[in-house]
């Protein structure tokens, strides 16, 4: 397509707008330069981040072959922790905000009430709550941890790769559902605003267009909502990824415990969690890239 | 209709939740336990060198040492779970393991809620003070309102320094690295720890820090014993014996891990 050409005034006014971009660019680089140097001189800290490559991964004594270390491990727990959180979260948010919006007054009170007490108590008493009574009291009554124990090698296998080792199974789902339930509420909340932006003549419209109720809703209503909260619900969904941290509290391995382990026994305090700080920015990052594009992509249809 | 539906599902969240505590009745002792289930469980917290991750992510140190050595003479399997100290205690009472070897000092207040083995270790609280102090030090200069220390939340080194500095403030963090940290780079004048961690960290950093106090003048020595539930008589005499035959063994593994340096390879960093 050819670009109408702009007359001289305006190039100008694009030039110098342009200079003020390159001007702020340079401002907040140096801005950091000097944030860096300053936290050098003050830190006094001789910088070794050899401990880093030590603890991501190490070699199997027996065959050689590369393995991840305490670094690693703790990252892929919380890659499956988030992933996990966030299937069920939204699942449970789904759910709730379904009620709310459609459900019968009895239904409609209780997913309130989920709502209000996740979201307006701190989420540590609720870690706490569901280590100290769901994962000690009430899943050795389901047994599960148990069975886990006698189950085949392949069974055991498979539940170390998608969720947790066998033998610390109880610990790691009690952090998993208080997570869940955590997303889930907010994501209720961003879903129930979602259905209810849609105007009801959109409902109205589908009816008239001759579909049927569940249609409606799938066709027409539930597309826009999801499409409209898209950014509200990136926002939670990287959230709920770095509130995957707070079950180190309960010590499941995940990264940020593995990263205050490895930080405790090699005193190599602000390597470690500088580099963990990364890798959570480099998984929050490429949440924040897909949604860009789902966003994108879904604007245009 | 509604309201009984509600009524009964509070009914039935409330019966869930006072369940578990009738279906869990003093099924024995926990040795019997642990002998049955053919494996120790031993919580433990990171502290060097009690228990820290060597090169290869594993568990190291004293407690590890003294771990492995009384599963081997159970004749049973030993598994190490590491918790954050914080949690250690009510972890313990949860039944998350059935004993904490973890460097944990017998103070009065922790013996309210479980019983220890008799000592078979002590820890010695001590300080490393930044070397801004080091001209004319006398202890008493800490109790100044103009002094803040930094110690582990939970340690008897915390309780330790907040009894003899009272004026100071205490700023607490919840591992290791943090406080030596905190010093370092004077947002703290002094920090308070068990040895060996402050005479180490001042033989790092001469020019920032030093040790006030000799060995023999810690601010505080205390027993460290091992931590069972309460009421548990046939555990704590099998611990307890244990530890009086084994004092040859512990007296070689504390050489070792507090007065040689032969395991800092070990550990990266």
């Amino acid at each position: 397509m050819q670009l109408p050409r702009l007359p001289p005034r305006t190039a100008r006014q694009l030039s110098s707008g342009r200079l003020l971009d390159v001007g702020v660019i340079l401002g907040a680089t140096a801005l950091l330069g000097v944030l860096v140097v300053r936290a050098n001189v003050v830190l006094n800290h001789h910088w070794d981040w050899s401990v880093i490559g030590t603890y991501l991964v190490r070699t199997d004594p027996a065959t050689g072959a590369w393995e991840p270390n305490l670094i690693l491990q703790g990252f892929f727990t919380t890659i499956r922790l988030a992933a996990w959180s966030l299937l069920l979260g939204t699942v449970v948010g789904a759910v709730c905000a379904g009620l709310l919006v459609y459900g019968r007054p009895a239904l409609r009170w209780l997913s309130r009430c989920f709502v209000e007490v996740v979201r307006d108590t701190p989420p540590i008493v609720l870690i706490f709550a569901l280590y100290f009574f769901v994962s000690s009291q009430m899943m050795p009554l389901l047994g599960l941890q148990g069975d886990l124990t006698i189950a085949p090698g392949w069974l055991r296998a498979t539940v170390a790769v998608v969720l947790a080792p066998p033998d610390r199974i109880n610990d790691f789902l009690s952090g998993l559902a208080c997570l869940a339930l955590l997303a889930g509420a907010y994501i209720t909340e961003i879903l129930r605003a979602g259905l209810q932006s849609i105007p009801r003549a959109q409902t109205e419209a589908g009816y008239a267009l001759g579909l049927r109720g569940w249609a409606v809703f799938r066709l027409v209503v539930l597309p826009q909502a999801v499409r409209n909260v898209l950014p509200a619900l990136a926002g939670q969904f990287i959230i709920s990824i770095k509130d995957s941290s707070l079950v180190a509290l309960i010590s499941i391995p995940e990264l940020t415990y593995m990263t205050s382990e490895v930080s405790s026994s090699t005193q190599r305090f602000f390597e470690v969690w500088l580099f963990t700080a990364g890798l959570y920015f480099c998984v929050c990052f490429a949440l924040s890239v897909l949604f860009g594009r789902l966003e994108r992509r879904w604007r245009r249809a | 209709m509604l309201i009984r539906r509600g009524v009964m599902t509070l009914a039935c969240a409330l019966l869930l939740f006072t369940l578990p505590a009738r279906a869990q009745p003093a099924q024995g002792s926990t040795i019997d336990t642990i002998v049955k289930r053919g494996t120790m469980m031993v919580g433990m917290a990171t502290f060097v060198p009690w228990a820290m991750r060597d090169k290869d992510g594993k568990l190291i140190g004293f407690e590890v040492d003294v771990a492995t050595k009384l599963a081997a003479d159970l004749g049973v399997k030993l598994d190490l779970v590491p918790t954050a100290w914080d949690g250690i205690i009510p972890a313990l009472l949860a039944g998350k393991f059935d004993v904490i070897i973890g460097g944990m000092t017998i103070t009065t207040k922790r013996n309210l809620t479980v019983n220890f083995s008799v000592p078979y270790d002590y820890a010695g609280s001590s300080l490393a003070v930044s070397t801004s102090l080091q001209n004319g030090f006398k202890l008493d200069a800490l109790n100044s309102p103009n002094v803040t220390i930094a110690c582990r939340r939970g340690t008897t080194a915390c309780s330790n320094a907040a009894e003899y500095f009272p004026k100071a403030t205490l700023r607490q963090f919840d591992d290791e690295a943090a406080i030596v940290q905190e010093v370092l780079n004077g947002n703290a004048t002094a920090f308070a720890a068990s040895e060996p961690l402050p005479s180490r960290s001042a033989a790092q950093n001469p020019s920032k820090l030093f040790t006030p106090l000799s060995q023999e003048q810690e601010l505080n020595r205390l027993p460290a014993g091992m931590a069972v539930r309460k009421g548990d008589v046939d555990t704590l005499n099998v611990l307890d014996n244990w530890i009086a035959a084994n004092s040859k063994f512990l007296r070689a593994r504390r050489h070792y891990w507090f007065e040689t340096q032969d395991w800092r390879s070990a550990v990266g960093g």
